[in-house]
């Protein structure tokens, strides 16, 4: 039987960044995970955890136990609700009087959240669950010659202590993905510096600057290309590219796919179907690459 | 109630502010027998180089009891919530969600927010998301929408009312 999980889109993926929908919507399934569409889902709340953090607690709780009514497993695409979710799972788990006290202010909408949702994210889905065996069989087209540069992000990486997908310090699962998928992974100096995204809110020409560091800098070491699993890292790293270069003074032209596109042109599915025409930046340097 | 309650920039929201000042006032008690200003913190912090924030500043001013001065400062509204401090604190200190306290703190205090936390909000109080589905460009210059993808309706709060209640209800507790 195939194994089924609820997709929690979140706000960004479902309203703006099409591509990592229909890329993960097209290879997930190949790979023998059904996806379940549920009603209902709201913000997770991290964005809000300036503001008040027991508002982010509770949104969190509240679309866990969503997923709970169907008794459904939950997979996160973005980093950020990933990590909004996994922290209230932490809090369930070490603070009953909390997890009290938000159940009680859940059962105004007829939820309650009791701590037993598997939550995994694009990275974990392939790597661990899925596997890179399952990957390879489907390769169809290996991506030979491509040097191709992994983004993790903040949020999916740290903190270690409530416990995320990958490594805080040297994540090495999107590398064998790579690896798996006939590419070269290729590591810069520059690999956990943050995307900048959540400067976005109050400090908009600060987070570009970031961006555009970290673009400058694998540019410059003749990296061919990024992958990113995060629809905030992804925004900053592809739909804002030129804007980015303009704050650190560069041309840049550094190609970024979300890693579910790149795995969707290893096994020769169209580049249409992957939503590969949302990307702004020039993504057509990589495949001219490939077919070279 | 109304965004303004929530967010508080009418009347200050004392009870919340009771709380969060329970919760920095432990968190002091707790920096001031662990942290020994190592400044591993500030030498990975993302937001250091660009804007000059100093994790280990913000600890050492919290140690002295400068809360005031803390959540009246911009300063700590130019944290990029990477978490390294916290991953890499030998005393497990987490200087991030100091300045996350910090900015509920401000906020609560009836701070005027800054950016567009506001209009998050009152995007998440109508609909549940913060913002609704917008148009996305193409490398061809064209306009698309989630529906013309072939993708599926969106998931939001059904009942919004219901939802929008359960939020208010934050709100009014004023936990």
């Amino acid at each position: 039987m195939k194994k089924k999980y609820a997709i929690f889109p979140g706000c960004l993926m479902p309203t703006e960044q099409y591509a990592y929908e229909l890329s993960i919507r097209e290879i997930i399934p190949l790979l023998g995970i059904e996806i379940v569409d549920l009603e209902g889902f709201s913000c997770c709340g991290e964005p809000m955890k300036s503001v008040n953090q027991f508002l982010t607690l509770y949104l969190s709780a509240r679309n866990l136990a969503i997923a709970e009514k169907d008794n459904l497993d939950v997979f996160v695409p973005c980093a950020m609700c990933h990590l909004a979710l996994s922290e209230c799972q932490h809090v369930f788990e070490n603070n009953p009087e909390m997890k009290k006290r938000i159940n009680g202010l859940l059962a105004a909408e007829n939820l309650t959240y009791t701590n037993k949702r598997q939550i995994v994210h694009t990275v974990d889905l392939l790597h661990d669950h899925i596997g890179l065996e399952t990957i390879q069989q489907h390769v169809k087209k290996p991506l030979k010659g491509l040097k191709i540069t992994a983004h993790y992000g903040c949020h999916l990486i740290r903190p270690s202590e409530i416990g995320r997908p990958v490594d805080s310090e040297n994540p090495q699962k999107i590398e064998a993905i790579l690896t798996a998928i006939g590419a070269e992974p290729t590591t810069c100096p520059q690999k956990l510096d943050c995307c900048g995204a959540p400067l976005l809110t109050n400090l908009p020409e600060s987070a570009l600057t970031k961006t555009g560091q970290k673009l400058q800098a694998i540019q410059e070491q003749g990296i061919h290309g990024m992958v990113d699993v995060c629809p905030w890292c992804h925004k900053m790293f592809d739909n804002r590219q030129t804007k980015a270069g303009e704050t650190v003074a560069a041309k840049l032209a550094v190609p970024v796919l979300y890693l579910p596109q790149l795995i969707g042109l290893a096994f020769g599915l169209s580049p249409d179907a992957l939503g590969l025409d949302l990307n702004l930046s020039p993504v057509e340097k990589l495949q001219q690459k490939e077919e070279a | 109630m109304t965004i303004v309650d929530l967010t508080s920039m009418g009347e200050p929201q004392t009870d919340l502010k009771k709380e969060l000042n329970a919760r920095l006032t432990k968190l002091q008690d707790e920096i001031s027998d662990f942290c020994f200003q190592c400044g591993k913190c500030t030498s990975g912090c993302e937001a250091h180089k660009l804007l000059e924030l100093e994790p280990h500043k913000i600890v050492a001013l919290l140690k002295r009891g400068l809360l005031n001065e803390l959540v009246n400062s911009d300063i700590i509204w130019t944290c990029m919530s990477c978490m390294k401090c916290r991953e890499r604190c030998p005393q497990r200190v987490a200087p991030v969600d100091i300045l996350f306290g910090l900015k509920n703190m401000a906020v609560a205090s009836g701070k005027e927010i800054p950016g567009k936390y506001t209009g998050m909000l009152q995007s998440i109080l109508s609909m549940g998301l913060i913002q609704d589905i917008q148009q996305a460009t193409t490398r061809t210059n064209k306009t698309v929408k989630r529906d013309e993808l072939g993708l599926p309706p969106l998931s939001k709060p059904v009942d919004v009312t219901k939802f929008h209640a359960g939020i208010m209800k934050i709100a009014m507790d004023k936990v």
